[in-house]
């Protein structure tokens, strides 16, 4: 299906010319746990125009995941304001949706009902809601299980059930939070692949939270470096010149990988300090 | 781009399902084969007894301990004159309209315990206070609202395993991964749908086992009722052999109200709780 097409069906407002799709302004979150109190972010700004792929980076703990949570409406900001197409976010809603490390698909359910379960969600009925659960099943080359139980599929299917089951709704934003993390090795390259063929062919703006530099190198156009507690935005990095599709091993990213885990360094050496209790403790990325 | 096993799979599944028929049958056979010897050992020690404590020391009467035969034919003639089936279906007939009213009305009270701490905090102590009464506390207060009538047994079987299924109800809710509600609420599923859509699926599961025990629970209320009031019933034949000195009679009818307890048990909550948890994936199928 071609961009227009999606453009045509899609019940939400579309993008305005210069306004950017998902902007967030000064962005703060402590957590409080008894007594101690953990600032999570620290004025964070940060601007995604429409139909970019933004890889989040950073040590574990700087926040990353809480920001997600934050635009997805999960979780309120202490101070700040998260905008989508102009518009403050006021709560969960299907323009903003998350996907997480684990499917979260619903047991009770076949594949193509977990799909058609957030086309409900949203709305879409009768004839239409198969047929469009059908046609993003397809997209994911899944269409051959959709009567197929949940348990029957590998680690990788649930995850692209998963997937299908978001850009079915035809978000304004796709949230994801390590999605590929639990995965083997050789289903994570395939994904790779598979989710940037279908970021070209829907055009959607992905926010994709990880650990791994390389990861972020091979989906992202730019990719934000975070900093350890409180979280700040320490650097970003363009990926404009690296030439897609990319590959996990690709040489090309090498350099900029480099660079990135460079940066990183310092950030991940605090981490651990603080994690372990002990400054003397090395760790080499 | 082409995903790996899209055209092994369903092959799979195909030969896994033609192979299921032919193992089903041997299995069944071999349980058949396993009950009836079972069942035979527990006579033969029956049987035993009978004759070492009646006939042989005679330190037993008959009319208190009868043997296996003589229950059997008690069995075959009350069945023959139509008291037992008439007694055991008036039972049942209490036990299903009982059970039929406490099933969902637990699964609702369940799930308001666990939709609101305020509906939480009124009512949960009164549920577990009515869960700590045994079920027989209810007759006398039964009898006295509704008479000595079909009305009070069925009360009776209500309150006696209501209260199970919606222990059991709120229990399995509390598992639910919050993932799931997380993903469902993220798609803009709220209020009462988070419940139709999201908790009572999946907490099913639990569901079946908490209405398993409700079952039990009815199955002795409905008795203990029946034992204490009049009509026509399972409880009544009981009391009319205790009348009669029939031991025979009190026995058999005892085999009858096992059978027909384990008879439902087995042959429709529990394969009804193996289909679905094998729906959910619960079950680790072995290639």
């Amino acid at each position: 299906m071609s961009t227009t097409e999606l453009q045509v069906r899609t019940s939400q407002p579309a993008a305005t010319p210069g306004i950017p799709r998902l902007s967030l302004e000064g962005i703060s979150k402590t957590f409080r746990s008894g007594n101690t109190r953990m600032t999570a972010l620290d004025n964070i700004n940060l601007e995604v125009t429409p139909g970019e792929f933004v890889c989040l980076v950073g040590p574990s703990g700087c926040g990353k995941s809480t920001i997600l949570n934050l635009v997805a409406g999960l979780e309120e900001p202490d101070s700040g304001k998260i905008l989508i197409n102009g518009q403050p976010v006021t709560g969960p809603h299907p323009d903003r949706l998350l996907l997480f490390q684990e499917p979260a698909l619903f047991p009770w359910l076949d594949v193509i009902g977990n799909i058609e379960f957030g086309l409900k969600s949203v709305g879409i009925n009768g004839k239409e809601r198969r047929e469009r659960a059908l046609e993003y099943l397809a997209k994911v080359h899944l269409h051959k299980f959709a009567k197929f139980r949940v348990h029957q599929l590998s680690g990788g299917m649930r995850q692209r059930v998963a997937i299908a089951r978001a850009l079915a709704i035809n978000p304004q934003v796709l949230l994801m939070d390590e999605p590929f993390s639990a995965l083997d090795a050789q289903t994570r390259d395939i994904l790779h692949t598979e989710l940037q063929q279908l970021w070209t062919e829907t055009g959607k703006t992905i926010l994709f939270v990880t650990h791994n530099v390389r990861e972020a190198v091979t989906l992202g156009d730019r990719i934000v470096l975070f900093t350890y507690r409180p979280g700040r935005i320490k650097a970003e990095f363009s990926t404009a010149h690296l030439p897609r599709p990319r590959h996990l091993e690709g040489q090309a990213q090498t350099k900029l990988v480099r660079e990135i885990m460079g940066e990183l360094q310092g950030e991940v050496q605090l981490a651990v300090a603080s994690e372990y209790g002990d400054a003397r403790l090395r760790v080499d990325l | 781009m082409s995903s790996i096993t899209s055209e092994a799979i369903p092959q799979l599944q195909q030969r896994l399902n033609t192979a299921q028929p032919l193992k089903l049958a041997r299995k069944t056979g071999l349980t058949l084969l396993k009950v009836g010897l079972y069942a035979g050992g527990l006579f033969a020690i029956w049987y035993l007894v009978y004759l070492l404590m009646v006939e042989v020391f005679q330190v037993w009467i008959s009319a208190l301990f009868p043997a296996p035969v003589d229950v059997l034919v008690s069995l075959v003639d009350h069945a023959a004159d139509g008291s037992l089936w008439r007694a055991a279906s008036a039972s049942l007939a209490r036990l299903f309209i009982g059970f039929g009213i406490a099933l969902p009305a637990g699964i609702l009270i369940g799930m308001g315990l666990a939709w609101g701490r305020w509906f939480r905090s009124l009512v949960g102590p009164i549920v577990l206070g009515f869960q700590a009464l045994p079920s027989v506390c209810w007759i006398p207060l039964a009898i006295l609202w509704f008479g000595l009538n079909e009305r009070a047994i069925i009360f009776v079987v209500v309150m006696g395993s209501i209260f199970s299924v919606t222990i059991a109800t709120y229990d399995s809710t509390k598992l639910i991964p919050p993932l799931l509600l997380k993903a469902a609420s993220n798609m803009g599923v709220k209020g009462l749908a988070v419940f139709s859509r999201v908790v009572l699926p999946a907490s099913l599961p639990a569901i079946i086992s908490g209405a398993r025990q409700g079952w039990s629970f009815a199955w002795r209320s409905l008795l203990g009722g029946e034992l204490l009031t009049a009509g026509i019933g399972l409880g009544n034949l009981l009391n009319q052999g205790r009348d009669l000195t029939d031991m025979a009679l009190v026995m058999a009818v005892m085999l009858v109200i096992i059978a027909l307890g384990l008879l439902f048990d087995q042959l429709v909550i529990t394969r009804f709780e193996a289909y679905i948890r094998q729906r959910y994936g619960l079950v680790s199928r072995s290639l």
